[in-house]
């Protein structure tokens, strides 16, 4: 009895003392510095290197700040528990468009800090506002300001060109031109063939939102993407809808190479882009990143990457470059705004931008373009072209409705449209009941 | 004397209580509650960040039984649950049988090799089979090229009809090793005089196998069918997100690939809140339905 009683109580002693060490740990790191600003940024193809060197830079300029850095491929999946738990951080780099939706959650629950007073704001360091270094339309469109009026709650970062990658030096080789109608395009894939080499592939069926963007607009012109993208009623069933997306139909079913859509998961996009470096497909829809993405794989003699605006339909039609950006964004319930917002509009200065440049992030800042070198000089040079435009902006936020996802709906069926399951009849009562449902919930 | 024997209940009974109350209170705080929020949850409509829920009453489930994706991902995870139970467990016992033999060479060379892949991290399986089923490099598109049969070449991950079986075979391949194990426990406690007798009466191997292995490992066979359904559901989820992510155009996407995707992604954790309650109910009336199925007298021997 007493032997049984004793290591009874040694038991519990055990546990308590297990349970009252992990309390003890978890309000230990509560009780930090409350002028630690916490920074989380995602590290994407420009890789994480860039934020530290930023941050050193940052604390340079302004000492007083303690900055705890997180940087991870997989941010959107690290913030979500956290965010749940109330932990937030004081600044998030991270985009719109990513398959967890993590920023687009914050849009739709109006948990973001609104930013508009940060581009009257004098960037650290230097004597301009932030608002005069950005360029023109970078701010003011549907990514920046979400609920379509003048309150910016998203900064842009790294604005990029996207559009059709290719390699410039196997077209100097064969004598071809970069094709600027679709009759042209289609003409340069039958030589192409002829010679075993594929027209079009892409990495996952979700980089096909920036060429999407860019054909709606080429083929229906400003109003008609706006209609789109704001989930006008029936949009899908208008002519422009339907040549944009018979198209694209044959694209995938005569052009595109046989390797993709085994290839396009995330376990293997890669070698879907590779195929491009190789010299066996001639486009894939991609943005600057990918320089940085593949700088160790192995490529073609003479390989150069060049960045072509997708086609348009008719000879002297506008083309238009959809241009990425990634968000700075600063959360509601965050406790230090202040400092994020300085510390934000520092990420706009001459300083932090050389630093961004080096991997290629190009910050929307006048006169930035014109001094890249490179790789970059060439993916920028596609905007002066004519007849090209930037387009920024994606699908306006709305309330979630269950069930629905518009992008799955339009660029995932590529999959399915080249594998033959679905019709192009099909994809198209497909993606205009789905543009219906969020129209209903549309703010 | 009954006082001494009473007083001596009531301690150990009291003792038997304050061993099993922390426990308890773990059991309760981390699996009965969150199952009764799921629940809770599920009436609610939640982008799952901020904001404050809003009750809809049963309007999920409503939407649910519409949801063509969410019928097809029911239906993945069905193929799942009946095409890997069944392979692996009739794999797992014939292994089983097989290895208890004692004539047979290099037993725990076999034991080892076949319980290895239980022990792989699921990630670690899916990189694996995107190699394995590579269209270009991969094993098994090679080795059938090599083989003659290179008619039968596929786009394991690419093809949406093929798909759901290239899943099932790396399910079955990080499972079988497991289940064998558990199996060859099972009949190892069958006594020898048992076999001995068998085979005086001129039983062959596959009469003995059937007619007495088998009813005798009856009752590790039923629990293990309960086990499958957990893995089936559990591990096609990892496997999935890892491997495929919801397939090409969704279609290799399983109950609880849909499930997080709705109430992350698509930031309505009501939901898939519902969802979880749809899978909760399955599997429950599942397993009673197998369990009262398969009900046998337990033989002694």
């Amino acid at each position: 009895m007493k032997k049984s009683t004793i290591a009874g109580s040694v038991a519990m002693i055990a546990t308590v003392g297990l349970l009252a060490g992990c309390a003890g740990g978890g309000s230990g790191e509560e009780s930090s510095d409350s002028n630690t600003l916490k920074v989380a940024a995602f590290e994407g193809g420009y890789g994480a290197d860039m934020y530290a060197e930023v941050v050193e830079a940052y604390k340079k300029v302004n000492p007083d700040v303690e900055i705890e850095l997180t940087t991870s491929k997989t941010l959107a999946q690290e913030l979500t528990p956290q965010v749940a738990a109330g932990d937030y951080p004081d600044v998030v780099i991270l985009g719109q468009g990513a398959e967890e939706g993590f920023t687009e959650g914050f849009i739709r629950d109006r948990g973001l800090e609104d930013l508009t007073s940060v581009l009257d704001e004098t960037v650290p360091g230097e004597d301009v506002t932030l608002g005069e270094k950005l360029t023109d339309g970078i701010v003011g469109n549907l990514n920046t300001n979400p609920y379509g009026d003048d309150s910016v709650y998203l900064l842009p970062m790294y604005a990029s060109p996207t559009g059709l990658v290719y390699n410039q030096g196997l077209f100097d080789e064969k004598g071809w031109e970069v094709p600027t109608t679709w009759d042209e395009f289609f003409a340069l894939g039958d030589t192409a063939k002829a010679e075993g080499i594929s027209l079009f592939t892409y990495p996952t069926a979700g980089y096909l939102d920036s060429y999407f963007f860019a054909l709606l607009s080429s083929v229906g012109g400003d109003d008609f993407y706006r209609d789109v993208v704001t989930y006008e009623q029936d949009v899908w069933e208008q002519p422009e809808a339907r040549e944009a997306l018979e198209m694209t139909a044959t694209l995938l079913t005569d052009y595109t190479a046989s390797t993709t859509v085994g290839w396009a998961n995330g376990q293997d996009f890669t070698k879907n882009q590779q195929t491009i470096l190789e010299d066996k497909v001639l486009f894939m829809p991609n943005g600057t990143w990918i320089a940085n993405e593949m700088k160790d794989a192995p490529r073609a003699d003479g390989f150069t990457w060049g960045l072509a605006p997708v086609p348009a339909a008719e000879e002297g039609g506008d083309r238009y470059l959809t241009t990425f950006v990634e968000n700075a964004w600063v959360p509601k319930e965050a406790t230090n705004k202040d400092a994020a917002k300085e510390f934000i509009a520092f990420l706009y200065s001459d300083e932090a931008a050389a630093i961004f440049a080096e991997t290629g992030a190009v910050q929307p800042i006048t006169g930035l373009a014109d001094t890249l070198s490179g790789d970059s000089a060439q993916f920028y040079a596609a905007y002066n072209e004519p007849n090209v435009q930037a387009l920024v902006g994606s699908f306006a936020a709305t309330e979630p409705v269950p069930g629905v996802d518009l992008k799955a709906t339009l660029f995932d069926t590529a999959n399915s449209i080249i594998n033959g399951t679905v019709t192009l009849d099909q994809w198209q009562d497909q993606v205009n009941e789905a543009s219906n449902k969020l129209s209903a919930a549309a703010e | 004397m009954s006082r001494r024997t009473s007083a001596l209940a009531r301690g150990r009974g009291r003792f038997i209580f304050l061993c099993l109350a922390p426990a308890f209170a773990l059991y309760v705080v981390f699996m009965v509650i969150p199952t009764v929020d799921v629940f809770r949850m599920s009436l609610f409509q939640w982008t799952g960040f901020s904001g404050t829920p809003t009750f809809i009453g049963l309007d999920n489930f409503v939407a649910l039984a519409g949801d063509q994706q969410f019928l097809r991902s029911m239906q993945n995870t069905v193929l799942l649950l009946v095409v890997v139970t069944i392979v692996t467990m009739a794999g797992a016992l014939i292994v089983a049988a097989l290895l208890m033999n004692p004539k047979l060479k290099a037993r725990s060379f076999f034991r080892f090799v076949l319980y290895l892949p239980s022990v792989l991290s699921i990630v670690v399986v899916a990189a694996i089979f995107s190699a394995v089923y590579d269209q270009e490099n991969g094993l098994l598109n090679n080795f059938l090229g090599t083989v003659g049969l290179g008619g039968l070449t596929q786009v394991w991950l690419g093809n949406e009809s093929v798909i759901m079986y290239s899943i099932a075979l790396a399910m079955l391949w990080q499972s079988l090793g497991y289940y064998v194990l558990l199996y060859m426990a099972g009949m190892s406690s069958i006594p020898a005089e048992v076999y001995e007798a068998a085979s005086i009466d001129g039983s062959g191997p596959v009469r003995t196998f059937f007619g007495i292995t088998l009813p005798l490992v009856w009752s590790t066979l039923r629990t293990t069918l309960t086990f499958f359904i957990i893995s089936s559901i559990n591990l096609a989820f990892v496997l999935v997100r890892a491997l495929t992510g919801g397939g090409p155009n969704g279609s290799s996407d399983v109950l609880l690939n849909y499930m997080y995707g709705q109430a992350y992604t698509n930031s309505s954790y009501g939901y898939g809140m519902a969802i979880g309650v749809v899978i909760f109910v399955f599997s429950f009336v599942l397993a009673l339905i197998i369990n009262r199925a398969t009900k046998r007298e337990v033989y002694q021997f």
